[in-house]
């Protein structure tokens, strides 16, 4: 917590033009750009806004450029455009069967969303935020496909959707202990997805963030200047495809996970 | 944890997070998708179609080479049988020749040897003649007496006999 002081504390001597050293969380401070008031909750254009804005503007460009002119045989652009989208295309065919490609869609909005925001908080120098970092902001995804599902789930099976949670072939008293489980387990879904996003997302920028801070004091060393700040700035370099790795895996996580819960939805397992 | 500072974090992060996400969802990803899903999917038609028709001529190329095959060996086995009914009876006919010649042929030699039998016949006749005639004027210079022809005829017959 004394970490969180020292941020905000930060904060207050950057105002001043002041210089001092950020500490590992200071990057997932939340920075008000214009403040905002809608019917009551705050609702101001943040950091975290800005840098979901510009992902969607690149996802935007990716887009519109890449479907600009569709032809049979795609250009780049098309190309890279349709290699994500058949990417999505076939997890939803494996894991939902031929009823998926409906939702394709709205899985492939999720996945580049997840994906562009958490490459665009890899970005060195610029100030870069991660939105994904932030648990409101997964855990408004989460929910997202969470509502999807149940939508879908009722609307294709009606009160039949609760047989999803009901074991086949056991005596009443078991199946009811087991029911319990699985509707525990299922509205458990939105928070573990929600967690994971942000949890992973977080952990990788805290280790960036330390390990720079060892390059900084490690390299200031009196005696012999740089040379003890090369060892952490390799581990950083390191870090950081580890960490690009890690954007790519946890967006295909996401939208993995987002179509296993709609196969439940679709075909009730 | 600034995220976990939910008071001021968490609803205008929510706020913008629906609003963006209503315009990507909305504004870009239901504007372009459709478009290229339609193009993706003429293209996976048009390669099914593709393959299907090649499917179809490589049969039909099977089928026509399958022909020809069966064309060519017909005509090999016909080629075959016309060549030795051919032979036959070329073989046939050379024999024919070669009997007639061999006819004509062993005529001739039967002529041939009547003919030879014939001269050396005549010609014992002449020998039979000259060697009395030259028995006789043998014979009439040794002892000045003629014997006579017919005597020395029968000599001559008697030796030639005992010859021959």
């Amino acid at each position: 917590m004394h970490r969180l002081g020292l941020a905000v504390n930060c904060q207050t001597i950057r105002k001043n033009k002041g210089f001092c050293m950020a500490g590992p969380m200071h990057q997932f401070e939340i920075a008000t750009l214009k403040p905002l008031e809608l019917a009551g909750y705050d609702a101001s254009f943040t950091n975290s806004s800005l840098w979901m804005a510009i992902a969607i503007g690149v996802i935007g460009v990716f887009m519109f450029v890449g479907t600009a002119r569709p032809q049979l045989v795609p250009g780049r652009w098309q190309a890279a455009v349709e290699y994500v989208y058949d990417f999505v295309r076939n997890m939803l065919d494996e894991n939902v069967g031929p009823e998926g490609r409906r939702y394709a869609p709205l899985i492939f909005a999720i996945f580049m969303f997840v994906l562009i925001c958490n490459l665009l908080g890899l970005l060195p120098w610029v100030g870069a935020f991660t939105p994904t970092s932030h648990i409101s902001v997964t855990l408004g995804l989460a929910f997202l496909v969470f509502t999807v599902v149940c939508i879908v789930g009722f609307w294709r099976h009606g009160l039949h959707f609760f047989s999803l949670f009901w074991p086949k072939d056991t005596n009443i008293a078991l199946g009811l202990f087991v029911f319990l489980i699985e509707v525990l387990s299922f509205l458990s879904r939105p928070f573990t997805l929600a967690i994971r996003l942000f949890a992973n997302m977080t952990a990788g920028h805290v280790l960036l963030k330390v390990f720079g801070t060892f390059v900084v004091t490690l390299g200031s060393f009196g005696a012999l200047p740089y040379v003890f700040g090369v060892l952490p700035l390799a581990v950083n370099v390191a870090l950081t495809a580890l960490e690009l790795l890690i954007a790519v895996v946890q967006a295909y996580v996401f939208a993995l996970l987002a179509s296993l819960y709609l196969n439940d939805a679709v075909n009730l397992h | 944890m600034p995220q976990f500072d939910f008071a001021n974090v968490f609803w205008p992060q929510l706020f913008w997070l629906t609003a963006l996400f209503a315009v990507l969802y909305f504004g870009i990803i239901r504007t372009t998708l459709p478009r290229l899903s339609k193009v993706m999917d003429e293209r996976e038609d048009r390669i099914t179609a593709d393959l299907a028709s090649a499917r179809e001529a490589k049969e039909m190329s099977d089928r026509v080479a399958e022909e020809y095959q069966a064309e060519i060996n017909r005509s090999r086995e016909e080629a075959r049988g016309k060549l030795a009914a051919a032979k036959l009876e070329a073989a046939k006919a050379s024999k024919k020749r070669l009997a007639a010649a061999d006819k004509r042929l062993s005529a001739k030699v039967a002529e041939a040897e009547q003919q030879i039998s014939a001269a050396r016949n005549a010609a014992n006749a002449a020998l039979r003649d000259i060697a009395a005639e030259g028995a006789e004027a043998i014979v009439a210079r040794l002892t000045g007496d003629a014997p006579g022809r017919k005597a020395a005829l029968a000599r001559v017959d008697a030796i030639l006999g005992g010859v021959n």
